[in-house]
């Protein structure tokens, strides 16, 4: 039996699950009743959004040549976001399809996800899909990968996964171009996990690829990053249909069950050997998957400022049994002053976080408030250590700080040519540093910088979508720490700090930040009987400050009888309006004036 | 089985809903019966205007005339069916609007009437008609004198052109000189004239001229009302879309030190936040209001309260026309002792000469929030808003400007 282990990867709707339900339902491994949409993707939000989040596995035969191909298709996540967890689906593999849209043509994605397949060895077979659209323009695309990606044009595979038009050759070019899986290069078993989930009723499902020696039910094994060990209660593969097996061999892909109770016991790169007779050495390429960008989330309460108990401890259940199902978000418990208890949550990027946002409101069934995201900084310190903060509140004493680092992103833009100069001038504002310019076609071109990841999380994407009225794609990478002349801006309402409200951001731009967030208090904080003063300061200097002038007069004029009850009325909610309020000092600061201040946007 | 009969099973169910119910459904009567409540005073509201000014939000029909006498026979009614349960002698009436003046003088004569026949005031009661500066005429003052009306409260607002256009208030300044002397030949030498400030584009001299010319006309007494930007009114709207610029807060609070001292050079005591009077003219009716006393509504809208329980009659021509009997009611309101305690301390506290100690003493016995009264006051104390005096608590000179953030604490 010959084994082709494969992945397909594309930009998002470029059809890649709509390519894959086809290749199952040609290889007859699904009946035309079970085939609805994007069959490997099983979440509502995953179908809803077109994205596929979680990488599965499915096994299906394929005969060429009058012999029997087990065909091992490997979903990947498409979004860089998860770029760890593609590359450890890749890993798993040793081709790719390459999926591009015939009308939409290479996109930031594809790039991305084409270099990270290459460097990972994998051999590609790029595809031209939906050549049945009007618009299509198969050769013109098939050129364009030529150039961007340098896969000769006539190696492209035209086909449309709707209509079913080119799949069978599809399958026969992965059967004959891809190559077989390496031999075995120790008989020890060396297994790679490359995805797991949560399942309610059997703990945690790993999805593993045996490299070396094989895997049997029963077998006690260890997990070579955590040294924990387990025994194999259950092996099978998705055919799609979920088929046990006594044993799962060499170059196999499959799923383990084995009594996991948390995903955080398992980790996605990690080697799997057997405890009794183990491998010497990992496989290669292990790594924690890194958290990026960070945001609070709280309960959003109408009433009590402070978030009722229930309303803290729903949000809580909500992402504790989320991530069951996602251990690569973070979470700990936090508290503000504004806005009650809540989490600081680690993202692996934005995607990822709006993913989590929405899941937990939708799954988890509770609303959410979310502060601005911000990233994780790498601060140095004078004693020579290094420590990593994920909250400006969390900065040491600037005294004892000799520089401050974030994370830099390579930044990929594919846009239409007439846009690049405006394109341009958006990552300059945004700190950027012009890397390349290259033509795909005549009308389109692809634009590297490197910038920092604190400028684009917050409206680059729609700037960048607005510049180019919605043509423009980007991915980015997280290529390093930099450190830069970033500041921690404090703001003092009447000198007195408010943690809550700090920020780090770069000196050229803390003037401009901390006039937006002073005038955004001055609307919403009312005027005291004294004057306030709102001020941003950086150390001990201020740079800006906004002033709430004293209230002076605050008394009705008209009290009669037929006003009694509705002026009493209206006392009694500016009495209800104080308790909401926190206080700094002697100033009353509305619940309403740190979201305004926090939330997303400028 | 006329509506009112059939309610009268829900009993106090009626609170607070906007159900239209009468007074024969609550206690009141009861209360008037035996003589443990007897109104002051009463308040009656005509209803017609012959145009809706953009800050008022009282409630007012552009005048259709065919309406007057349908009104009339329906106040006279309610005068007939309220007059029995009086037990004493009334200190004071007043009739508001809407613009009174509106209506015709022969419908005031009918009006007039009926007071007399159906109601007895007290030796030295107070009648005051509120007077839109256009509308009096000396027929009409003459019908009214006659009647027992002994007082008249005129709406000049402003004797600024540019400042009445503001407030979509359309007469002619010379119209209040004119109606002064005009109520002074019919015997009417009890004046008060309504003014208001900080009127958007009005400057702190501008106010002053008018407070001069009003001071100039001699009345006897002067109600000076910062703008009030009502909600549901087409100028808290412009202001809300920006069409117009309220006054400066602080602005605002120089024209309101400015009034307080300038009439004080013109002989005028300062005894409510927004009310001035030559000494002993007080206005007895507001007063009734700001002691917490008891008072009986006339007429679509009218409010009335007899010993803490607060209603309105509906706000509605037609409805309040339609019915016979009592008129239909809404906004029934019965605060419990705690309520009750709040709201005096809002009302007494308006008045300059705040509230005497004994009688606060007995306030904070009450309810629950005592402690909590008593706490905030302290804190007024320390922070300038309030003072003791030997026998009274008061607001300061700077309590006066913030008033609302005293009263607020006090609820």
């Amino acid at each position: 039996m010959h084994i082709r282990n494969f992945s397909i990867i594309a930009h998002i709707d470029h059809g890649k699950s709509t390519l894959a339900d086809r290749l199952l339902q040609l290889t007859e491994a699904v009946s035309e009743r079970e085939a609805r949409d994007q069959l490997l993707d099983t979440m509502d939000l995953e179908r809803e959004r077109g994205i596929t989040i979680k990488a599965s596995a499915v096994t299906v035969h394929h005969t060429y040549q009058g012999e029997d191909y087990q065909l091992n298709f490997i979903d990947t996540p498409g979004h860089v976001d998860f770029a760890y967890e593609v590359s450890r689906a890749l890993i798993a593999c040793e081709g790719a399809l390459l999926v591009v849209d015939a009308t939409q043509g290479v996109e930031a994605q594809t790039v991305a996800n084409a270099y990270l397949a290459i460097n990972n060895d994998l051999e590609l077979i790029p595809v031209v899909n939906k050549i049945d659209l009007p618009t299509a323009r198969p050769e013109e695309i098939a050129m364009e990968i030529e150039q961007v990606l340098g896969l000769p044009a006539e190696d492209c595979i035209y086909c449309s996964a709707k209509t079913g038009e080119g799949i069978a050759e599809l399958l026969d070019h992965i059967c004959r171009k891809l190559p077989p899986p390496r031999k075995p290069i120790t008989d020890k078993t060396r297994a790679l996990i490359f995805d797991s989930h949560y399942d309610d009723y059997r703990g945690v499902i790993v999805y593993v690829r045996i490299f070396d020696g094989s895997l049997r039910v029963g077998d006690k094994i260890r997990m070579m990053g955590t040294g924990r060990t387990f025994n194999v209660n259950e092996l099978g593969r998705y055919t799609p249909a979920q088929e046990k097996v006594k044993e799962l061999g060499h170059a196999q892909v499959g799923y383990m069950v084995c009594a996991i109770k948390t995903l955080d016991d398992v980790r996605v790169g990690d080697t799997i050997t057997l405890d009794t007779n183990p491998a010497a050495e990992a496989l290669p390429g292990y790594e924690e998957p890194k958290q990026m960008v960070f945001c609070e989330f709280f309960p959003a309460t109408t009433t009590e400022p402070s978030g009722k108990k229930g309303e803290y401890e729903a949000l809580r259940d909500a992402i504790e049994k989320l991530h069951l199902n996602d251990a690569s978000f973070t979470y700990e418990p936090t508290h503000s002053e504004a806005l009650g208890f809540g989490f600081r949550c680690g993202f692996l990027g934005l995607l990822h976080m709006e993913i989590v946002q929405e899941r937990l409101e939708r799954e988890g069934g509770v609303e959410i408030v979310q502060t601005a995201p911000t990233v994780s900084y790498e601060i140095e310190l004078r004693d020579g250590t290094m420590v990593e903060i994920h909250n400006p509140a969390d900065l040491p004493d600037l005294s004892k700080v000799v520089s401050i680092r974030e994370p830099i992103v390579k930044l990929e833009i594919i846009c239409p040519t007439d846009n690049i100069g405006d394109l341009m001038k958006l990552c300059d504002g945004r700190r950027g540093t012009f890397k390349s310019q290259q033509f795909i076609s005549q009308t389109r071109q692809i634009l590297d910088y490197e910038l920092p990841l604190a400028e684009i999380i917050y409206d680059f994407y729609d700037k960048l979508k607005s510049i180019t009225r919605g043509y423009g794609t980007m991915d980015y990478e997280i290529i390093g720490y930099r450190s830069d002349r970033l500041v921690k801006v404090n703001i003092l309402v009447n000198d007195q700090p408010v943690e809550a409200l700090s920020l780090i951001c770069h000196r050229q731009n803390a003037e401009k930040r901390s006039r937006a967030i002073l005038q955004k208090l001055r609307k919403q904080i009312a005027k005291h009987q004294f004057e306030i003063a709102l001020q941003a300061s950086i150390g001990g200097k201020i740079i800006a400050r906004e002033t709430i002038k004293s209230l002076r007069k605050n008394v009705t004029a008209k009290c009669y009888g037929g006003d009694v009850t509705r002026k009493r009325k209206l006392l009694e909610k500016q009495k209800k309006g104080k308790k909401r309020m926190k206080t700094v000092g002697s100033v009353s600061i509305p619940q309403e004036a740190f979201l305004a201040v926090l939330e997303q946007g400028e | 089985m006329p509506p009112s009969t059939q309610l009268t099973r829900f009993g106090k169910a009626v609170q607070g809903s906007s159900c239209p119910t009468t007074i024969a459904d609550l206690d009141v009567l009861g209360e008037l019966s035996d003589g443990t409540a007897a109104p002051q005073g009463i308040y009656g509201h005509v209803p017609f205007c012959f145009h809706k000014c953009h800050y008022c939000d009282f409630y007012s029909l552009v005048d259709r005339r065919d309406r007057q006498p349908m009104f009339v026979q329906r106040l006279t009614e309610e005068l007939r069916l309220a007059g029995p349960y009086f037990k004493r002698p009334l200190r004071t009436i007043f009739f508001g609007g809407g613009t009174p003046t509106l209506l015709a003088a022969e419908h005031w004569r009918t009006v007039l009437d009926a007071v007399r026949d159906n109601l007895s005031l007290e030796s030295g009661y107070e009648f005051t008609l509120e007077a839109n500066p256009e509308t009096v005429h000396a027929e009409l003052l003459a019908v009214l004198v006659d009647g027992g009306v002994n007082r008249l409260s005129l709406g000049a607002q402003s004797f600024q052109p540019k400042q009445l256009e503001a407030l979509e208030r359309w007469h002619d300044p010379a119209n209040v000189e004119r109606s002064v002397k005009l109520a002074r030949a019919a015997g009417i030498w009890n004046i008060n004239l309504d003014l208001i400030f900080a009127i958007p584009g009005q400057s702190l001299n501008a106010w002053l001229a008018d407070l001069d010319t009003a001071v100039a006309l001699e009345p006897t007494h002067l109600s000076c009302y910062n703008l009030t930007y009502e909600s549901n009114t087409p100028m808290t709207a412009k202001m809300r879309s920006g069409a117009i610029r309220p006054v400066e807060n602080e602005v605002e609070a120089q024209m309101y030190e400015a009034t307080i001292e300038r009439l004080a050079e013109a002989g005028f005591e300062h005894y409510e936040i927004s009310n001035w009077a030559r000494p002993g003219y007080r206005c007895r009716h507001n007063m009734m209001y700001w002691e917490n006393e008891n008072w009986w509504p006339l007429g679509p809208s009218a409010a009335g309260h007899i010993a803490g329980t607060r209603w309105r009659n509906v706000p509605r021509l037609d409805a309040y026309l339609a019915q016979g009997s009592w008129p239909p009611i809404c906004d029934v309101e019965q605060l419990d002792a705690d309520g009750r305690v709040g709201e005096e301390l809002m009302l007494r506290l308006r008045l300059i000469d705040g509230v005497a100690l004994d009688r606060l003493d007995e306030l904070l016995a009450v309810g629950q929030r005592g402690p909590q009264r008593m706490a905030a006051i302290a804190q007024h104390i320390d922070g300038g808003l309030l003072q003791r005096t030997s026998d009274r608590l008061k607001l300061t000179k700077r309590g006066l400007l913030l008033a609302d953030l005293v009263l607020a604490d006090l609820l």
